[in-house]
Formats: structure tokens, sequence, C-alpha cells
């Protein structure tokens, strides 16, 4: 472990605690609002920084809505949950380097028992149908522990995604783990999908007894759900869109085009 | 970051040779080719997963069965007059949004080879690649040949349809080889072994093309079969050449009717056709570059993945 990739700020002490990794750009904002509703429920404090130098380019800042951004990669810590959280920006470059500086701190620092990673996944589904989390395990005897969760195996071959890639470095050291995939409705993948973040932080809810209040979300995904039920109302086109996915049926590409503008200007607007 | 050999085979009077894609993959079709004729067998690979980020997901039933990365493997193979080490790998190690390989990870990965050649007394390291130039694709590509030691000078001046720098028109000895084949050619000098690479030629036009250049690739290894003192069945490299030749054609006539390429592009291409680039008027800068901004344009897209990872 190179020591000087790492800034702690606390020693807490763990107790075989559960890791849950969340990227800070995900489709329908899912990870950063996963991780930043579960760490202000749970009251989780940071406690370890991985240092940006030779990870991120660093060649300059990035602005996103007018506002500069710069990469996160921090661990927080719930003693009460036994929940170690860690809040990253994706790196671009040294990926392998910084997957092991995470896995260092979860290893040999927290001493982590199993891992979660969350990422959305962009599916041609309308936002009013029940969603599943398609899974990924990196061993089968985690996999058999969840059956009946709720979640729904995947099938998949092609282009790895950072959490697929932390899974595979996770299972290379023996610590079991699973990625959350939720389906993002095409059309919410450029805005928030509250719907989503209920599901993933449900299952945590249950799965680490977490005892989270999750009423803001049910009243954001009723405000969702009226404005575009009104767009329906005002939109023949828009409804006969979503209607077409509510029947399982699929849109042509200029079809999705339109439904994806037409919603992500409405809730931009009202947001 | 490791070597991880299989075998430790006994290797007498061994040659290693090295080859990875590039410009037209000349230098990789051309070694693999051979290792694939001589029924080289495979004794090792470099972990790949300090160089390259992972290509491939394979997940079935949920369960995450494979990460597939770009592989770089060692083969051996022995001859009647000396042994013969093979690296071939799938992709060079890059940083940033660097094409070919530079930085730090390219230098790592160049020791870890010449590690392997250590290992087993190399007493030659050859690599091979593209040298873009001035010639017709209906012409022969020679090879121009770069060693690392002075002394290896006269001897490459014997190879058979090939030319040092000095003998390039307009180089005045001097050159740039970028990528692996530059940096493994250093770090051999650097590192007191003798080293040579060899480039096949390849019409400036078709540098940008996501085309293989076998032609150039069959050049390359008739100079390697006559050093190596083999003899080769090259009538597939043949074949595939043939075929290459023919979507060429194609693709130029595309390129001589697109808007902005001028009329006396076409002919300065088909003058290559009977001629050698210091018998020509030149083609301008300015020419070449919207030769090749056309070509980017023509090709743009074709690799794109819109798929989302998982």
């Amino acid at each position: 472990m190179t020591k000087d990739l790492f800034k702690f700020s606390g020693h807490p002490e763990f107790e075989n605690p559960s890791l849950i990794v969340g990227w800070s750009e995900d489709v329908g904002k899912l990870g950063p609002k996963v991780i930043e509703y579960l760490n202000r429920k749970i009251k989780s404090k940071s406690f370890c920084e991985i240092e940006p130098g030779g990870i991120f380019p660093l060649s300059g800042v990035a602005i996103e809505n007018n506002v500069a951004q710069f990469p996160v990669s921090k661990f927080y810590y719930s003693k009460k949950n036994n929940l170690v959280v860690f809040d990253g920006t994706e790196s671009q470059f040294e990926k392998y380097r910084f997957l092991n500086a995470i896995l260092d701190v979860a290893q040999h620092h927290c001493k982590v028992k199993e891992l979660f990673t969350i990422s959305g996944t962009v599916s041609p589904i309308a936002h009013t149908e029940p969603r599943k989390i398609l899974t990924v395990f990196n061993q089968e005897t985690l996999q058999k522990r969840l059956r009946g969760c709720g979640l729904e195996d995947m099938d998949w071959e092609g282009t790895p995604a950072i959490s697929t890639y932390l899974l595979w470095a996770a299972g290379k050291r023996g610590i079991p783990g699973a990625s959350l995939w939720p389906q993002i409705p095409f059309y919410l993948a450029a805005g928030k999908d509250f719907q989503a973040v209920k599901l993933i932080l449900s299952f945590l809810d249950k799965r680490f007894d977490l005892d989270l209040d999750l009423k803001e979300l049910d009243e954001k995904i009723s405000e969702q759900n009226t404005k575009i039920a009104r767009l329906r109302e005002e939109d023949s086109q828009i409804n006969r869109y979503i209607g077409t996915l509510e029947s399982g049926l699929s849109l042509s590409e200029d079809e999705q085009m339109e439904l994806m503008e037409q919603v992500t200007e409405l809730l931009e607007e009202s947001s | 970051m490791a070597v991880k050999l299989y075998k430790k085979p006994e290797l007498r009077n061994s040659v290693m040779l090295c080859g990875w894609p590039g410009i037209g993959n000349i230098g990789i079709i051309a070694i693999d080719t051979l290792r694939t004729l001589l029924k080289a067998e495979q004794f090792g690979w470099i972990e790949p997963w300090d160089f390259f980020d992972p290509r491939k997901v394979i997940i079935e039933g949920g369960l995450l069965k494979d990460l597939e990365f770009p592989i770089n493997k060692f083969y051996f193979q022995r001859t009647v007059n000396q042994d013969l080490i093979f690296f071939v790998g799938q992709q060079q190690p890059t940083e940033g949004r660097a094409r070919y390989a530079e930085g730090q990870k390219a230098y790592r990965i160049a020791n870890l080879v010449l590690d392997v050649a250590e290992k087993f007394g190399c007493r030659r390291v050859y690599t091979s690649g593209a040298a873009v130039t001035q010639i017709h694709h209906a012409l022969k590509p020679r090879v121009w040949a770069v060693p690392n030691r002075a002394k290896l000078i006269d001897e490459v001046k014997g190879y058979e349809n090939t030319v040092l720098m000095s003998g390039i028109e307009g180089r005045g000895s001097q050159g740039i080889i970028t990528g692996l084949n530059g940096l493994l050619l250093g770090v051999a000098k650097k590192r007191g072994i003798e080293a040579v690479c060899l480039m096949g030629e390849i019409p400036y036009y078709l540098q940008g093309v996501p085309w293989p250049y076998p032609k150039a690739s069959k050049s390359v290894l008739e100079v390697l079969a006559k050093i190596l003192g083999i003899e080769l069945e090259l009538s597939q490299l043949d074949e595939l050449a043939e075929r290459i030749d023919k979507s060429v054609e194609e693709f130029l006539e595309t390129l001589y009717s697109a808007e902005g390429i001028p009329s006396q592009v076409k002919d300065e291409i088909e003058k290559l056709r009977y001629v050698r680039q210091t018998e020509l008027g030149p083609i301008t800068e300015e020419e070449q570059k919207k030769i090749m901004e056309h070509i980017d344009e023509l090709f743009k897209g074709r690799d794109k993945d819109d798929e989302r990872p998982v």
C-alpha cells in the first residue's frame, strides 16, 4: 500500500464492514444520489481520501453546469451500521492503479467482508414500469446468499464498466462482491431517476438493516411522475411514445431522441 | 506487474522477434505469420492489467466469468541455425490519449521484454513496423532497416530490398521511430543488446486507413527469412495482399472524387505507380493534410461503440 497515495483524516475501528461504492458520474444521477442520501441518513464520516496525483490527469478542471469540478475519491464510515461508503470519480487513465488503491484501503485498512458497486444501466422501458436490479457477482457463494432479495442475474458480453472492473479486481483478491445495475428508463438517463435511487436504497436498507427513511424520495418520485403525466396530457406524441414502451414495444431512434429531449427539458426546467 | 513463464526451454544461439499493432499492422502481421508458420510454442506472457484496460467482460447467469485484456505472449521455436523467441503483443501500452507506446508504461514493458531476451541469452532482437513514405500501393515495398549499433550497418547493407536511413532521399540518415519499435531499440542499446528494426514501406495515403498492409509485411518477412536462413511459404499473405489491393483501388476512387481534393493529387498518386518519390514533384503539405483529413472523414465512426459498458 503506497502511503502517499492516501490521506487519512481519521482512524475508526472497523468490524469487517461491507463496502458500498458509487461513482460521481452515473446515468440518472444514480450513484451520486444514492451515496449522498445514504451518507446523510446513516451519518457516516469521512476518514480517508485517495490523492488524485498519478491517477487523474490534473491538466486542469472540468466545468459542469457552470461549476468547476475536481475528482473525488473519499471513504466514509458509519460505525453504527458497520458500513464503509466510497464516493469516487471514475479515473480515465490509471484505472487499475486507482481500483487497487480503493481495494487496498478496503482490504488492508478496513478489512471489508464484501463489496457492492452501484451504477445505472440505461433500458428501453417506461418510467411507470417496475424496475429490475440487474446484478453481477464475482463468486457463487454471495450469489446464492442473496437469492430472494429481488436481484436479477445478468447475462452480458461487451466493454467492461468501472464497476465491473472493480468487481473483477476484488474477486482477484478474494473479496466477494456484487455490482448492482438498476434499470434506468433511457429518457431519465440525462436527469435524475429517483425511482431507481429508491430501489437501490431499499435493497441496502433491507440488506443492512439501516432503517432508512425514504419519504423524501417518495415525494420526489411523485413530483416527477406528476410532471411527466402532465406532459403526456399536453403532448399526444409523447403520450404515444410512453404508451408504446408501456406495451412492451420499441421506439424508433428519432422517437427515442424526441422523448428524451422533451422529458429532459421538462425536468431540467422544473428543477 | 510480472512476466509469467510456464516453461523454461533451453535455447541456444537465440534471437528474439517482436511484433505489435501499428500502422497497417505491418510488424505484427510479419512476426505473427512467422510464428504461425514455424509453429512456435507459447511459453509465457506479461500480466496485462498494469499496462492495459480490459477490452471485454463476459457475464453469464449473473456471474462474472472473465475479463479480457490485450494479451502479450512469448513463444519459442528451434530452427536449424538458431532458436527463436517471439514476443507478440495485441496492443502497445500508452499513457493518456497517445496512439502508440510512450511514457513510463512503455518503458517498463520494453524492459520486461528485454528481461526475457537476456534470460534466454538472445544475441539479437528484431522489431518490425511501418515506414510511411511516397510509394504507390502497386509497387513492392522496400524495408527500411535501423540497427542500434554502428557495427551492424555493414551487415544490414547486405540485406536484399533493404535501405538504411541514409539511402532514403531527403532523410540525411535521420529519422524517428515512434512507439514500442523505437523504444525497444533504444532500451536494448542501453542494455547492450544488439537490435534491428525492420520497417515495411506503406503509401502515405494509406497510413490512416484501418486495414492491414500485408504487402509490406511480406517484404519484411522475406528479409527476415534470409537473415534467419529459413524458407517460408507466403501464399496466404499474397492472397490477403491481393484482396487489400482491390479495396485500396476502390478507396482511391472515392478519395479522388471527394470535394476539396485537388485533381493533381490523383496525378501525383498515379505517378507513384511508375516511379519512386525521388523523381516526383512533391505533394504539398497542404495537399497531404487535405488527403488525411478526408481519409479520417471516410472512416470516422466505423469503430464507434454506442453500447454503454456494464
